[in-house]
């Protein structure tokens, strides 16, 4: 650079028209919308927007047909946009200040958005709420108001290839019960030359041996961390026990992108995934012929996660009177079973239970699961510290599990402020 | 000012002056508009946020939004928490990966000018094109292929299998390969590191994982981008190899030196302010790295292939925590304009070097 | 060995240096560039080819570059079971748009900058200097926030308007423009034309080797740009080639691997650059060097 002062001007010249850009710019701004709930309403045709995060092709037609059916019915419109990736997305429309006005909420970013006020409370306008099971509706609950009501739910269980069962000498009855029955059907499989069981690698997947422990991330009702306890220490070390073996692997080791895809692929014998497994076997595997059973007991008895997603309504909707009919409509016992039966998800209400089980029995142990199924941690900011963990479970084998728990603790501890 | 008549017909030389100084304004105007509206209004305003509590809901231009100063920055380093873990696992990790990429980079784009540049070799033209092509393609594009090669059962495993090597599974190893090198060696054990190292260490993170190096996951990003940068380099050293007067290399012949004295003394030396700028765009464009990251590991396995420049996406748009997000990318800046500094003061005598200075300038050179 | 040949060698007959190798060397040095020819090109070779094979074929054999057997299915599915014709429309009018009017606009700059005289010349060149070297990483979260605030956010122009200007693209423009002579503009000058016209019928045809490489370079850059859709857009009905191809690898597809399908997808997001590359590679090597210019 030659001289300074021309550096100088140079900056100053930067910022006056940075400062004539700016003052002119901030002005269009569109903070008319102001503060929460403050969204001007309007009632009539409404041209409602919903954002979905589909498991596929299935579910987004279903989805669509549904809508277009309200939309008959009551004289609006309904676009559904399936997200590529739901987070990001929402995300970034809720800094936009135009959200779309239903949208999915996992229960694991529910804590999230209800936080920062980008949910509309509207629990207690959807006839019936009690109908839907109880840990579902805890789950999205915040200060013992129901925030919005549960879509569906899901359920781990233990998924078994039936073919490659029978040829690994086992029969039914060998079906594991316990922790101890695992380790023994998985050490059988594996000398046949087969891998026993895929499992994620996530605290999605890890964590239901903490509840069969008796242990887990967090309390109920989301404000203490209970992480670094004996039970989840306990689980861990079993865990990894199963994985040292090569009892247990996951998914990336058998070069698949999760569970479901090793299982189809005949990769592994065993399998603890939800129910979303069906739709998969059924697209891209249809000839593997598997039956699901509840997950074996760990030494505080049966344990499992549960995985639900809800209807959210944004807070700055304009639209919110037409946002509750539609999810009013999309929750009916029998648009659940209509879902269901269109890509195999498990209704969230209770008086769809019967006629469910009825209709695919083989899905029974994923609903029996209800009642012991553990949910997601009911606390804001656990995004990035269950990611950090996941990271460490990824590492399990190398990996103390007490350091992996410590270091859990102390995050949850310092997210949650205490 | 002057008002005699100028050398046109009817105008004076003023409103001539006056004209040209409103057509200079007029044809700069909508690149300034553009610029100040995208570039320097952006970074305002992000330096704004940078210093609230925004959590992501309307518009962080309002009096609600709470201010909290430079808490974002300073938490980065003195809070022990998760966030200033992610951020100084990341800083780690692109330091690794800058020590690898940019030398390595380097040595390649030198070694393949220098043999392009070999005048008895026919088909140089292509060569030169096969080498500089992987630059100009899509890095998404080329994520995808690098993700299919190093897959499990791709053909990086495949190839390692023809000389019997067994393969890492790629994208799921977080095992740095200092460790591994280490463990290799009989020096440490990986899931009993040496007690003296994991004690403590200086941000939060352990002597022990300081020194991890690059993770196996890191490595394929790392060959990815040396694989497509080179290229650009090459053309770059190629250029100023062609600038070396060739009586230059007659005198060091008649001298009687040897090919590798000749090297080192005659044409290192003329390419040394060209190795400089290699290394100055080597060093500003690794601390950038994001692209291959979101597509190929999102800065998985276990962080290892976390970058300040993910980071400070997925701080932002993930976790919505928008104030820390910005922070990181703030830092993140003054970290490449240090760099910057740092490489034209070490260069400030480059003036006195010649050749490769007007190049640009030359039409229809190819 | 080649130090004794140097002395051997008669001095009389002027050589340049590279050219007194043995057999052996130039052996070593085909065996090199081969070498490396193929590390560089064959990645392309198991993009192509795999791209073509069923998918299991791609996982049992992924070195071969004989899809066994071969079959289009990745592409039909490419076409017909993505987005991926509404990205291709996307990436062209983006990538378009962006060119024309960068090309237009730096090279005013540019010709402004060299040429003209006005007030505060110098300090808008110091400014756009400042701003090339501001890292384009660290304008993610600014973008975003300005797109925002704007109101433009998830839209086209959000894609098109901030990318329109370069600085560096007018860097190369003023540089070139100070290359030629003065002396025709002069002429112009004094037959009363106006410096609009000046520009327009006089420089900008004489422009045209420093305009082609800007126009190559913006295509490319603009064609292969990812983060800046990833902060400006949403919808995917406005994702570009990168941006759609990106979700596709992180699995919106939902099951499976089906890398033949994304590797298809990643060959039709290559080759439009490729084919420019082919046919215009002495700009491409240009606009190489003298983005180094700017460093």
């Amino acid at each position: 650079m030659k001289n300074r002062g021309y550096l100088r001007t140079a900056a100053l010249a930067v910022a006056t028209c940075g400062t004539l850009l700016a003052s002119a710019a901030c002005g269009s701004g569109f903070d008319e919308g102001g503060a929460q709930g403050a969204a001007p309403q309007s009632s009539g045709p409404a041209d409602l927007r919903i954002l979905i995060g589909s498991s596929g092709e299935a579910e987004t037609t279903a989805v669509n047909e549904a809508a277009a059916a309200w939309a008959e019915a009551t004289g609006n419109k309904a676009t559904v946009t399936p997200a590529q990736d739901l987070v990001q997305q929402l995300g970034q429309a809720f800094a936009g200040d135009n959200p779309p006005d239903v949208f999915y909420v996992d229960a694991s970013r529910f804590p999230d958005y209800a936080g920062v006020g980008a949910l509309e409370p509207y629990g207690d306008k959807i006839s019936d709420p009690r109908d839907f099971y109880e840990n579902l509706r805890t789950s999205f609950s915040r200060d013992g108001k129901l925030y919005c009501v549960p879509k569906d739910f899901s359920t781990l269980a233990l998924i078994v290839n039936d073919d490659l069962w029978k040829k690994a000498g086992l029969k039914e009855s060998d079906i594991p019960a316990t922790w101890d029955e695992l380790t023994s059907v998985a050490e059988k499989i594996k000398a046949e030359g087969m891998a026993p069981l895929v499992m994620g690698d996530t605290r999605d997947r890890v964590g239901a041996f903490m509840v069969q422990a008796g242990g887990w991330i967090a309390s109920p009702d989301g404000k203490q961390a209970t992480a670094d306890s004996p039970e989840n220490l306990k689980a861990l070390e079993y865990v990894r026990t199963l994985l040292k073996d090569d009892l247990a692997r996951y998914p990336k080791e058998l070069d698949a992108g999760w569970g479901g895809e090793a299982f189809g692929k005949g990769k592994a014998v065993m399998a603890i995934e939800g129910n979303w497994i069906k739709g998969a076997m059924t697209a891209d595997f249809p000839d593997v012929k598997y039956t699901a059973y509840e997950l074996p007991a760990g030494p505080a008895g049966k344990g499992t996660l549960s995985f639900t997603t809800c209807w959210g309504v944004a807070a700055k909707s304009r639209h919110k009177e037409q946002a509750i009919s539609f999810v009013e409509a999309m929750t009916k016992a029998d648009q659940q079973m209509t879902f269901a039966k269109a890509f195999g998800v498990t209704p969230s209400r209770q008086s769809a239970k019967d006629a469910f089980v009825k209709a695919f029995p083989a899905d029974a142990p994923f609903v029996d699961a209800a009642g012991y199924g553990r949910g997601a941690v009911n606390a804001p900011k656990m995004d990035s510290v269950l990611a950090d963990f996941d990271g460490g479970l990824q590492q399990l084998e190398s990996t103390a599990p007490a350091e992996l728990l410590k270091r859990l603790q102390k995050n949850i501890q310092s997210a949650l402020g205490n | 000012m002057d008002i005699t008549v100028g050398r046109g017909r009817r105008l004076g030389r003023r409103t001539s002056a006056t004209r040209e100084n409103l057509a200079g304004w007029l044809f700069l105007a909508p690149v300034v508009a553009i610029l100040g509206l995208f570039m320097l209004l952006p970074i305002l305003m992000a330096l704004w946020v940078s210093l609230t509590a925004w959590n992501g809901q309307g518009s962080p231009f309002t009096g609600r939004v709470p201010f909290v100063g430079l808490d974002n920055y300073t938490r980065l380093f003195t809070e022990d928490d998760l966030g200033r873990l992610n951020f100084v696992t990341s800083i780690r990790n692109n330091v690794y990966y800058v020590a690898i990429v940019v030398p390595a980079q380097t040595v390649l784009a030198l070694g393949l000018a220098l043999v392009v540049n070999r005048r008895m070799l026919k088909g140089r033209a292509f060569f030169r094109s096969a080498f500089f092509f992987p630059s100009v393609t899509s890095s998404v594009a080329i994520s995808v292929v690098f993700l299919f090669m190093f897959a499990n059962s791709g053909a990086v495993s495949g190839l390692l299998g023809v000389f019997g090597i067994r393969g890492p599974q790629w994208f799921s190893d977080a095992r740095g390969v200092l460790h591994l090198l280490l463990s290799g060696l009989g020096l440490a054990d990986l899931d009993a590191p040496p007690a003296a190292l994991t004690g403590g260490g200086p941000l939060g993170l352990s002597w022990w994982e300081w020194l991890s190096g690059p993770s196996v996951a890191m490595c394929t990003i790392i060959t990815l981008v040396v694989w497509t940068t080179s290229g650009t380099f090459m053309l770059m050293f190629l250029a100023a190899l062609q600038d070396i007067p060739v009586t230059l290399e007659e005198a060091s012949l008649i001298d009687g030196a040897g090919r590798w004295q000749r090297f080192r003394y005659v044409t290192l030396p003329m390419l040394k302010p060209t190795v400089f700028l290699v290394l100055t765009l080597g060093l500003i464009s690794t601390w950038q790295v994001f692209d291959q990251v979101y597509v190929m590991s999102q800065g998985g396995p276990a962080k290892s292939t976390l970058t300040p420049a993910f980071l400070s996406y997925q701080t932002a748009f993930r976790d919505f925590d928008y104030g820390s997000g910005t922070a990181i990318s703030f830092i993140l800046f003054v970290i490449i304009v240090l760099l910057a500094l740092l490489q034209r003061w070490v260069m400030r005598d480059r003036a006195a070097a010649p050749a490769s200075s007007r190049r640009g300038a030359r039409p229809g050179r190819s | 060995m080649s130090a004794r040949d140097d002395r051997m060698a008669p001095r009389a007959v002027p050589r340049r240096p590279g050219e007194r190798r043995g057999l052996a060397g130039t052996f070593l040095g085909y065996a090199t560039l081969i070498f490396f020819a193929l590390v560089f090109l064959y990645p392309f070779v198991i993009q192509i080819a795999n791209s073509l094979k069923t998918e299991p074929d791609a996982a049992a054999d992924p070195l071969s570059p004989v899809p066994h057997p071969l079959t289009l299915d990745a592409y039909e599915r490419v076409f017909l079971g993505t987005d991926l014709p509404l990205w291709l429309g996307n990436s062209l009018l983006v990538t378009v748009a962006v060119t024309v009017a960068r090309v237009l606009l730096d090279s005013m700059a540019g010709y402004a900058l060299a040429r003209l005289r006005f007030r505060g010349r110098r300090a808008m060149f110091g400014a756009i200097v400042a701003v090339i070297a501001v890292p384009g990483v660290v304008l993610f979260i600014p973008k975003f926030l300005v797109l925002n605030q704007l109101g433009m956010y998830d839209s086209y122009a959000a894609l098109i308007l901030p990318v329109l200007a370069d600085a560096a693209g007018v860097f190369i423009m003023k540089q070139f423009f100070e290359s030629i002579p003065v002396s025709v503009e002069e002429a112009a000058r004094i037959d009363g034309a106006g410096v609009l016209r000046t520009f327009w019928s006089v420089v900008l045809p004489m422009g045209r080797p420093a305009l082609i490489t800007l126009t190559i370079i913006s295509f490319q850059g603009t064609w292969n740009e990812f983060p800046h859709s990833l902060v400006a857009v949403q919808s995917p009905g406005l994702f570009t080639l990168p941006r759609g191809l990106a979700d596709l690898v992180s699995g919106s597809l939902g099951t499976g691997t089906q890398y033949p399908l994304k590797l298809g997808a990643a060959v039709l997001a290559t080759i439009p650059v490729a084919v420019i590359f082919v046919v215009f590679q002495r700009y491409f090597v240009r606009g190489a060097n003298e983005g180094s210019e700017k460093g």
